[in-house]
């Protein structure tokens, strides 16, 4: 297939580089201002409050917190876990076979925008609420 | 002298018929027109340079990093007090792993929107959140590393919470742990994944990941 555009080498390949030495300064920057940390050595007999996992685990924590029903006898805290953990990432896996529609317009398809849109509004969501209702 | 170079080089590898077909291909136009670049196609780059900085910087850090407990926390103290450079290596470490992950959900965000998982690429789709999943393995293996309060107690929680999953839960919990409880050879092993297993995984998947783009060609508007 001829696509017309630019060629990636030189011309490309000069934005990519001035993209990645931009990324590259961000990292030293904040490198730079703010240090990793590091707090007292671990103790198994102390736990320390308030304890949080890393931001990007914080919306399977969150949503162990918001789901509190029991299905029948199966307990809460294991749906939380198989719908935030198990069924969320098979989901993720498998987009491309249950949206079997082949247009890629935004326009042309709407309840796999909406889908999308609800999918990430969930996931601030929880991770908000992960952090602030203790 | 560059150029005989080159051409001593090429004689013996025929390194010139394999990238230069790279080189020439034309990068479409809705990615950069030669005066703008649409800076959502970047994200796969960047996470990507993020990882080549992890790999440096981590291979740093392991020359002073000693997986014990007992010497665990000692050494990071070691690096961040006494190493030169030993604190920026390590911040600069810990700040490509977040603005990796950042990167790696922005650029799935993007290839959800544009429909770039669409047939004939269902299967990179797939080579994609394996990917995304073995970097926040990356998160989570790291964070132990350090062995202080908070690597401890935030590994305690995330096997706790993983141990929770029906059936194969707590075989899995055993297993990251090394035994019934979070000691020496939960760290070690933590060690092992996040330096050998996991960079190994990744760069093969990363090798097939961009293999296929490079069969497909860049998703979006001229499909």
């Amino acid at each position: 297939m001829r696509v017309r555009g630019l060629s990636f080498f030189p011309n490309f390949l000069l934005r990519e580089v001035v993209i990645m030495f931009t990324t590259a300064a961000s990292i030293f920057l904040l490198a730079s201002i703010f240090p990793a940390s590091l707090l007292d050595p671990a103790n198994p007999f102390e736990t320390p409050k308030p304890i949080f996992p890393e931001w990007y685990f914080l919306y399977v924590y969150g949503f162990l917190k918001f789901w509190t029903w029991d299905i029948g006898p199966i307990k809460a805290k294991t749906m939380g876990i198989v719908i935030s953990m198990v069924f969320f990432q098979l989901l993720l896996i498998l987009v491309p076979f249950i949206d079997r529609n082949t247009e890629v317009n935004l326009k042309k398809r709407p309840i796999a925008v909406i889908l999308g849109v609800i999918t990430i509004a969930a996931v601030l969501f929880f991770t908000i609420y992960g952090i602030v209702f203790e | 002298m560059m150029k005989q170079l080159y051409e001593w080089i090429d004689k013996r590898t025929k390194l010139s018929k394999y990238w230069e077909p790279i080189a020439r291909h034309p990068v479409p136009s809705h990615v950069s027109d030669g005066v703008r670049t649409n800076p959502v196609y970047c994200l796969g780059g960047i996470a990507f340079l993020c990882f080549i900085i992890l790999v440096i910087t981590g291979m740093f850090l392991a020359m002073y990093y000693k997986p014990t407990p007992d010497e665990a926390y000692e050494s990071v103290r070691y690096i961040m007090e006494e190493v030169p450079m030993g604190a920026f290596i390590r911040s600069v470490h810990s700040w490509a792993a977040n603005m990796m992950i950042a990167a790696v959900m922005l650029h799935m965000i993007r290839v959800y929107f544009t429909g770039a998982y669409k047939p004939p690429r269902e299967l990179n789709w797939v080579i994609g959140v394996v990917l995304f999943l073995i970097t926040t393995a990356f998160g989570f293996t790291g964070y132990l590393l350090p062995w202080d309060q908070l690597a401890y107690w935030a590994t305690t929680i995330g096997i706790q919470i993983t141990s929770g999953i029906p059936v194969v839960g707590p075989y899995v919990g055993k297993l990251l742990m090394g035994g019934g409880e979070i000691g020496p050879n939960t760290l070690s092993r933590f060690y092992a994944v996040h330096t050998i297993i996991l960079p190994l995984t990744l760069a093969l998947l990363l090798g097939i990941h961009f293999l296929l783009v490079r069969i497909h060609g860049i998703s979006g508007r001229y499909l």
